[in-house]
């Protein structure tokens, strides 16, 4: 596979990296009911059951362990976002950064299923994996979160950030026989590919 | 010569012309041939030798059940052996060779074993070649494995490439005859998804046989084409039933035109709600003289070649039956032009057949390739020989029930089939048609719309399509069990391996009267067929040889697969690179672009060493330790482990974790850890750091960090519930840098803002916080090198920034990194247990860390450490050693001794590095009575090397015994 043929303008997919703020909110010994209702009121988000996640004006949340959520906003300083939602969970969860920590990696196009299900064993049909799924698996043999981003369909891979050119490169050989294109990441947030490419 | 192409009729494209070689002879077929069509209309009917006997062997099949046509496919890396050319699809440019023969197929010098028969028999190899041992591996072995077996595997990298697919459905139908077909279209009419697999290239099954209904063959074809949520596969065998409905399946893509960018072939992993299982039956054969010569073909196979190829498989036939199916065939044969077409039919009464010479009460008693034994059932002397080049025999159909039988569901016997059907279901399937014995195209369909509306209605489609079916055809006459007809010569019950009706006997003579000891002894079932078409036959004998019934003796268990499948597709893209998953820290590319010599560590790639021009590794690992004993050093350590902890029980947990105390630990400070496993032996170890009264950081090592907090959380959700607190990993969070050396200090006092770092204000194991330019970083004062040094972590992103930071920082000092070997030299000569001291058989007294454990209060491991073995003085301990002679090497894995011939041992190396400071070979040993050794010598033997090295036993504590440097 050469780079001209991952960036071909009839590219079916296209795959690329989100900078998001990111921390993992976990809620304190009985305490997930109050969490729940303090991240209502700052956020005005309703922390999601298994299996789901939710997008709101200012936090998307994403159910990833039991009393536990992946937290996410816009890029901004280091340590902001997870303050901002350590001062909402305060005495009742402990919030802890993950910006660094964790990727979030977007599969879009047509065929992002039929890729997905030569690493991914979720039933991701319609009927199964609808809008607002979210779920903890393996992708391509390391742990990852996934989750049903729109209908086009796309798909966020939430991943470990040392394992995520490992995923990227899975990504774009299981996707090169559709035609994709890579994006890697805007400045100033660190790619996960080495600017000359990832092979 | 005798099989030919009629000049109409069969599934081919007759305007267009494929050629193709076999063992190099050019030949041709059309598009939707075989290889073995195209063989037999070319008159080929010499295919191969047998496995043990060299036997010449003709096509007996059409299908996966073939025992006797296994060619080798392709060249270089495309070489396939053992394909069965009955499943060969004809492309243009094919090359397959014949197998087991030498020098030739048609002189093959090794069937002088056939004459030594009595020689090799059932369980030869377990008798014959037992004596004397020695020779076993010099002499026998070869010579059996150049004597017999099949196929040869190519050694060249295969250049396609496969594919694993994980597929979800709510109704899995295999098979796509009159069963599969109706099923999957109730099922997939009720609105279910639906996969059908077929593993034919032609949809249709037996339907392909039926020219009457191949209007409705093409309707549900194209009604189930217009159903969005019904995936049809075809080229798609599903090879096994594993549990919770979880199918494998091997779809060929490309192994008509390889090289084509699909892939060849895709391994599909199926997980569906329900099953329908239509696979259909397979012929059997009958035991006789002479069964497995070329010119014998089953008779449904026959037929197959004629209807669907267009071809007839001889010119003279006789067709031997015990059922009323094989009328078909010889209707169909005589029809098709042949000369003579004569029925043996074992029973005493027929089925109308006009204008075929039908023989009753009739069998077979031998073959010889061009003349036909025939004579009264039971024998006596009015035994008559008749002309033929084509005996088709039919001993009856078994319901295909291998998987049904791999899903758990035990069989069943039917009497009016003499075969096993499936019996009840264990998981969610059924079985549909002929695969539960049912006879008829249109008693098939209405058994499959049945299945097909079940499986939907129990996946939650309730759903009723409705469509036409195919009509019943009149009953048949009953089949009448014949498994042998016994003569003179080799009657085969599996022709795939060489296994004879005589050779069962003798197993049940010899005591293997069991199937499964039958089989065992005699490799009957054994071969790439599986004992398709003989498996039932062999047991059948085996059950007269008893004095039981066939349904009492059973039939060996059936496994997966149901047809060989090729490695690589089960490896699908996971092969040299992509094998598995690879770990990078957020530094990689910094070390990649400085020519940094990469070590893989489990998942991780770590920096080994960092090599200037000229130098050889171990020029560079010294000179990086050098460095840091002398000046100042930086190591990437983002790999270790880093576990978050917060809550108010957080600092109670831990000290429940750790065997030392934790609670006593301040804020703004860190202390080393010591881990132990519930049985009392070390675990882990690493540092612990408090952040704030109720959060705390603690590390692991590189290996152990996911068991660390699969620990944990095992901990804290089931021993200790009652414990308010939270943890995870923020091992990618934090990239973490290890700067060491007396100018550690000096180094980052030029950077660090906003932390006071002087001796004073921030002594040994002191913890805190400042920024490097506008990043938050932590910065802990301790060290693993024994030199004055400090761990400077930062959130990932800015790795490099903060890497390029220090280096700016400490150019004044001749700063540079050093790598995970020269890392190793530092902590051997500070005596540090690591990697194999860690082995999971030290404890903390081992290891000279008894000191440190809690006196008071209960950790994991504290019972059974204190199980009188495990605080036994004279366990080995933790020792240095150097050789006497500063010019000797020393090995890993050593073992110590008193004398250099003696074979008592004190203990062993764990551990060996070059001493920069010592200027020679030390290591780390457990020693038996450690401290009477002290000062002593030993015998460091390596027999694997054939060393032997006179050693000094030491302290561990290479360098700084008293820990001074790391305070100054």
């Amino acid at each position: 596979m050469s780079a001209s043929d991952r960036s071909r303008p009839e590219s079916a997919l296209a795959v690329f990296e989100r900078p998001r703020s990111l921390a993992l909110l976990i809620a304190r010994k009985d305490k997930a009911d109050r969490l729940a209702a303090a991240i209502r009121a700052s956020f005005g988000l309703d922390l999601p059951p298994p299996g789901r996640w939710v997008t709101g004006a200012q936090v998307d949340a994403t159910w990833i362990q039991p009393g536990g959520w992946l937290l996410e906003g816009e890029p901004s300083a280091p340590g902001a976002f997870r303050a901002l939602v350590a001062a909402a969970a305060e005495g009742l969860g402990a919030a802890v950064d993950q910006s660094s920590g964790r990727s979030v990696i977007r599969l879009a196009g047509a065929p992002a299923r039929a890729v997905l299900a030569t690493f991914c064993r979720l039933d991701l049909h319609p009927r199964a994996f609808g809008p607002g799924s979210a779920a903890m698996t393996r992708v391509a043999h390391v742990v990852c979160g996934v989750r049903l981003a729109d209908a086009t369909p796309s798909f966020d891979l939430i991943v470990a950030s040392t394992y995520a050119r490992w995923l990227i490169e899975e990504l774009l050989e299981a996707s090169a026989r559709h035609g994709v294109r890579f994006e890697p990441a805007l400045k100033p947030y660190r790619s996960a590919m080495p600017a000359s490419g990832p092979m | 010569m005798s099989g030919y192409r009629l000049p109409h009729g069969g599934f081919i494209d007759r305007s267009r012309r494929l050629a193709f070689r076999f063992d190099g002879k050019l030949l041709e077929g059309h598009p939707g041939d075989t290889l073995a069509s195209a063989l037999i209309a070319n008159g080929v009917k010499l295919v191969g030798r047998s496995f043990k006997y060299h036997r010449p062997r003709g096509i007996l099949t059409a299908g996966a059940e073939e025992p006797n046509a296994l060619v080798e496919l392709g060249e270089e890396g495309r070489a396939e052996p053992n394909s069965k050319a009955t499943e060969v699809e004809l492309f243009d440019g094919l090359v397959a060779r014949s197998q087991n023969r030498w020098p030739s197929l048609a002189f093959d010098l090794m069937a002088i074993n056939g004459l030594a028969g009595k020689m090799i028999s059932a369980g030869f190899y377990y008798k014959t070649f037992m004596w004397p041992a020695a020779f076993w591996e010099k002499l026998y072995e070869p010579l059996i494995r150049r004597a017999a077996g099949l196929g040869r595997a190519t050694y060249a990298t295969d250049p396609d490439t496969y594919e694993a697919v994980n597929d979800h459905c709510d109704v899995l139908v295999v098979g796509s005859g009159p069963a599969g077909l109706a099923a999957a279209r109730a099922a997939g009419g009720a609105g279910a998804r639906v996969i059908l697999c077929e593993r034919d290239s032609l949809l249709g099954g037996a339907l392909l046989l039926a020219p009457a209904v191949e209007g409705w063959r093409q309707e549900m074809i194209a009604a189930l084409e217009t159903m969005p949520d019904v995936t049809v596969l075809k080229r798609a065998n599903v090879f096994g039933y594993y549990d919770h409905n979880c199918l494998g399946a091997i779809e060929k893509l490309s192994d008509g035109a390889p090289g084509a960018g699909e892939p060849r072939q895709r391994y599909r992993v199926i997980r569906a709600k329900q099953v329908v299982l239509a696979p259909g039956a397979t012929e059997r054969l009958i035991a006789f003289p002479g069964n497995d010569r070329p010119g014998v073909m089953m008779a449904g196979a026959a037929l197959v070649y004629l209807r669907r190829f267009g071809v007839a498989a001889g010119r003279s036939a006789v067709v031997f039956t015990n059922n009323d199916s094989a009328y078909a065939t010889a209707r169909g044969l005589k029809d098709a032009g042949l000369e003579r077409v004569t029925v043996i039919d074992a029973r005493p009464t027929g089925p109308q057949a006009p204008g075929l010479a039908v023989r009753l009460a009739s069998e077979v008693a031998g073959f010889d390739g061009r003349r036909v034994e025939v004579r009264r059932r039971g024998g006596g002397a009015n035994a008559e020989t008749i002309e033929a080049d084509l005996l088709c025999v039919s001993g009856g159909w078994n319901p295909n029930v291998d998987l049904a039988s791999q899903s758990g569901a035990r069989t069943a016997w039917s009497a009016e089939l003499a075969s096993p059907i499936p019996g009840a279901p264990v998981q969610a399937e059924r079985s549909a048609g002929a695969a539960r014995g049912l006879s008829g195209i249109g008693a098939a369909a209405r058994d499959g719309l049945t299945a097909g509306r079940e499986a939907a209605r129990l996946a939650g489609f309730a759903g009723a399509a409705d469509f036409p079916l195919p009509e019943d055809e009149p009953p048949a006459l009953a089949v009448e069990p014949l498994w042998e007809v016994r003569g003179r010569g080799k009657s085969f019950v599996d022709l795939q391996h060489d296994v004879t009706a005589d050779d069962i006997r003798l197993a049940h003579r010899e005591g293997f009267s069991h199937i499964e000891h039958a089989k065992r002894y005699t490799t009957h079932n054994m071969a790439t067929d599986q004992g398709k078409i003989g498996g039932l036959v062999g047991a059948a004998i085996l059950a007269e040889a008893r004095g039981e019934t066939p349904d009492a003796v059973g039939l060996p268990t059936f496994r997966p697969y149901t047809a060989p499948v090729a490695f690589g597709a089960f490896a699908g893209r996971a092969t040299g690179d992509r094998f598995e998953p690879i770990r990078r820290t957020a530094l990689h590319d910094w070390h990649i672009r400085h020519e940094t010599v990469m070590q893989r560590a489990g998942a991780w790639m770590r920096p080994f060493y960092y090599p200037r021009a000229g130098e050889d590794a171990w020029t560079a690992i010294l000179r990086e330790a050098r460095m840091v004993r002398s000046g100042v050093g930086l190591c990437d350590v983002s790999t270790l482990g880093k576990i978050d902890v917060q809550g108010p029980d957080a600092a109670a947990f831990l000290d429940r974790l750790y065997a030392n105390a934790m609670t006593t630990l301040s804020v703004g400070r860190a202390r080393y850890g010591l881990m132990l496993r519930e049985d009392g032996i070390v675990f882990d170890d690493g540092t612990v750091s408090r952040l704030g009264l109720e959060h705390f950081v603690m590390t692991t090592t590189t290996g152990e960090a996911a068991a660390v907090l699969e620990h944990m959380d095992f901990h804290a959700q089931t021993v200790w519930p009652e414990l308010d607190l939270t943890f995870c990993s923020v091992t990618d969070e934090w990239a973490q840098i290890s700067v060491a050396g007396p100018r550690s200090r000096d180094t980052l006092m030029k950077i660090v803002a906003g932390l006071d770092l002087s001796n004073a204000a921030f002594p040994f194991m002191a913890v805190g916080e400042g920024m490097i330019g506008a990043i938050p970083a932590r910065i802990f004062r301790i060290s693993f090198s024994g030199e004055l040094a400090y761990e400077v972590a930062a959130p990932s992103c800015f790795a490099e920034q903060i890497w390029e930071a220090i280096l700016e920082a400490g150019r004044a000092f001749a700063i540079a990194p050093y790598g995970l070997e020269a890392m190793g030299v530092l902590r051997i000569e500070k005596g540090h247990p690591a990697g194999h001291e860690l082995g999971g058989f030290t404890t903390a007294a081992d290891l000279g860390l008894g000191r440190i454990v809690k006196k008071a209060g209960d950790f994991v491991g504290r019972i059974l450490a204190e199980r009188p073995a495990m605080a036994d003085p004279r366990r080995p301990r933790l020792s240095g050693i150097r050789p006497a002679d500063k010019a000797h090497r020393l090995r890993g894995g050593a073992h110590l001794v008193t004398e250099p011939t003696s074979s008592e041992s004190l203990g062993h190396v764990t551990s060996v590095t070059r001493s920069v400071e010592l200027e020679q070979w030390i290591g780390l040993a457990l020693i038996e009575e450690a401290e009477s050794w002290r000062g002593k010598r030993l015998w460091a033997v390596s027999p694997l090397h054939d060393e032997r090295v006179e050693v000094i036993v030491t302290s561990p504590r290479f360098v700084d015994p008293e820990n001074a440097r790391v305070r100054v």
